[in-house]
């Protein structure tokens, strides 16, 4: 049993893909527990039984259309032409960009290359330094992960059974803090810069705003419909998606109609990526429910822990490890199932549960040896991987002190509740 | 000569028919979704009701696009992978290794193509049915034809690390 996980192990991190290595660990257990192992095919099965789960194709293919078309420049135009005259108001500019464009493009990296490209020189001509533009850059490109609709938010609730709507709401607090404290972190670092400011300019926003006009009531649309109760959310989905096609190809012809299949096909690697790995989990998970694994882990951690914060503590220790390794999506499938009744014992509400979980997991994306965004940072601004590590690591440190205070304040996810 | 020529060419031509398989489901199958999901939405806000069937429809077609969309990340080798190990390998090793996860992975995607057959044969002998009255199994069937398909796509690859381990002058 020992050197049966340990050689999965080792497959996994010689790059196995996670689906085979969850799916063999599951018909393992199975074929111990004398069940037939077709009942793994129906548990992969069950991807066609969770109606939520046909969000997750349609913002994926949302956020890749928004993100191929010349959107991203349009929303940078807007908020400089609100936010620019203030001093290292292009700092905020990217921040705010990077945050409202990942919770629609589900920080898959996305945000990197689609608005790093823009800001990445943008911020060099105005004269902040490199190594701050390549950390700011890196970071935020995973910053926005706790707003609607991200993907991560969605798979959460999923996976933890818990609802949707209620998480949406829960993360725009955090989420704001996190902007506020890497802003305020930006501002003092820019202090003694003498960036030369643009002046505000009413006409500007005017223009600004005209140019991105259709594309800034998409939020609206996305949570506006969904807590009207006009929409639910896999409904709002639909129409995030009719919408962003309407307007970014047949309307604007950003994109041509003979990219679309393209679009569609790149984003679908992603969303086959993800689902399939949900399918092996739910096999995996109902065989550690099965074997009583998340009972047993209850009575370890009861063992080692007694309180609620240092269970949170030792949490975000252990969720900051994981990130580090473990890609977001799959964390959320494996480790969610069995840390949620653990919290439960120790009184943690599985809303804030969720939200502790992915503010700690977007650091993982800012982590060696496998932080997501370093590699696609080094790669999109061909900088070594140390260098764009180094220019992170305060950032990240930043988001760390941000994520300790969503961690051990609760009100602050379930206040909006 | 003729005859190793020819196979070479019957493999490409497969291969370009797999992927334009590939791309059409996905876009078919997506482009489907989308507006089914809004048709949806209209006829349950404006005229009072939808149809049920639609929503059992995009839950499947949710199913089909996830495994032919993990049949397509498969061919572009590009499956969520934790792999921080083998880039601290030498080549030589790095390609051994490379050899045991593929091969590895088609071993389980075919036991899981097995598995899914053993589901979908179980369905057919049953009789089982879907969206009304229609018989479940060729909606299943995704799941062997996916796995087996993702299976084949790991088999090719390893046979491409054995013979650049074979070859290791005509690597790239």
């Amino acid at each position: 049993m020992i050197w049966t996980g340990l050689i999965l192990l080792l497959l996994a991190l010689l790059g196995a893909p996670l689906f085979t290595i969850i799916a063999s660990g599951a018909m393992l257990g199975y074929l111990r527990s004398d069940i037939p192992l077709s009942a793994v095919a129906i548990e992969i099965f069950g991807i066609a039984e969770m109606p939520i789960l046909l969000a997750i194709p349609l913002f994926t293919f949302a956020g890749y259309i928004l993100s191929e078309s010349d959107a991203p420049g349009r929303l940078v135009r807007v908020t400089n032409a609100m936010l620019g005259w203030l001093p290292g108001g292009l700092a905020i500019v990217a921040i705010g960009t990077c945050a409202l464009f990942t919770a629609f493009t589900g920080a898959s990296g996305v945000t990197i290359i689609a608005l790093g490209a823009l800001l990445y020189p943008a911020l060099a001509q105005a004269g902040y330094d490199d190594r701050f533009n390549l950390g700011l850059v890196t970071a935020g490109g995973s910053l926005g992960l706790l707003f609607a609709p991200s993907l991560p938010l969605i798979l959460y609730g999923v996976v933890a059974e818990v609802s949707i709507d209620a998480l949406f709401i829960a993360g725009v607090l955090p989420g704001l803090l996190m902007i506020l404290t890497m802003s305020a972190y930006c501002l003092w670092v820019n202090r003694r810069n003498r960036v030369p400011l643009s002046s505000f300019s009413w006409p500007e926003v005017g223009r600004a705003l005209s140019e991105s006009a259709w594309e800034l009531p998409l939020p609206l649309v996305v949570l506006g419909g969904i807590y009207s109760g006009f929409l639910a959310v896999s409904e709002a989905a639909a129409v995030t998606a009719i919408y962003v096609v309407a307007v970014e190809v047949a309307f604007r012809r950003e994109i041509t109609w003979s990219r679309v299949p393209g679009i569609m096909r790149e984003s679908m690697v992603l969303v086959g990526g993800i689902l399939l790995i949900l399918g092996a989990s739910l096999a995996s998970t109902n065989y550690m429910i099965d074997a009583e694994v998340p009972q047993r882990l209850i009575s370890l951690v009861g063992e080692l822990v007694s309180d609620r914060t240092t269970f949170l503590f030792l949490l975000v220790l252990f969720l900051l490890a994981l990130g580090a390794i473990l890609d977001i999506f799959s964390a959320l499938v494996l480790i969610v199932p069995l840390i949620l009744p653990v919290a439960a014992e120790f009184g943690v509400h599985p809303v804030h549960l969720g939200i502790v979980f992915l503010a700690t997991m977007q650091l993982g994306y800012l982590t060696p040896p496998i932080g997501l965004n370093l590699f696609i940072a080094s790669y999109r601004f061909n900088q070594p991987i140390v260098r764009v590590y180094l220019a992170t690591l305060p950032f990240m440190l930043i988001l760390l002190v941000a994520v300790m205070l969503i961690t051990f304040w609760p009100e602050l996810s379930l206040a909006l509740l | 000569m003729n005859e190793t020529s020819s196979r070479p060419e019957t493999l490409g031509r497969a291969e370009r028919l797999g992927r334009w398989l590939e791309n059409s489901i996905l876009v078919g199958v997506l482009s489907g979704m989308i507006l089914l999901a809004g048709l949806q939405i209209l006829l349950r806000n404006f005229v009072g009701a939808g149809f049920s069937w639609v929503d059992e429809a995009l839950r499947l077609m949710v199913l089909w696009i996830a495994m032919i969309g993990a049949v397509a990340a498969s061919r572009e080798y590009r499956h969520i992978s934790i792999d921080i190990l083998s880039r601290f390998l030498p080549p030589t090793p790095r390609l051994w290794s490379a050899l045991i996860v593929d091969l590895f992975t088609a071993g389980v995607s075919f036991a899981l193509c097995w598995y899914s057959y053993e589901f979908v044969a179980f369905e057919f002998d049953d009789e089982a049915v879907l969206l009304g009255d229609l018989p479940a199994w060729p909606f299943e069937a995704v799941l062997p034809v996916a796995f087996g398909l993702i299976g084949y796509r790991y088999t090719v690859w390893s046979l491409t690390r054995i013979k650049a381990i074979i070859q290791p002058e005509q690597l790239p």
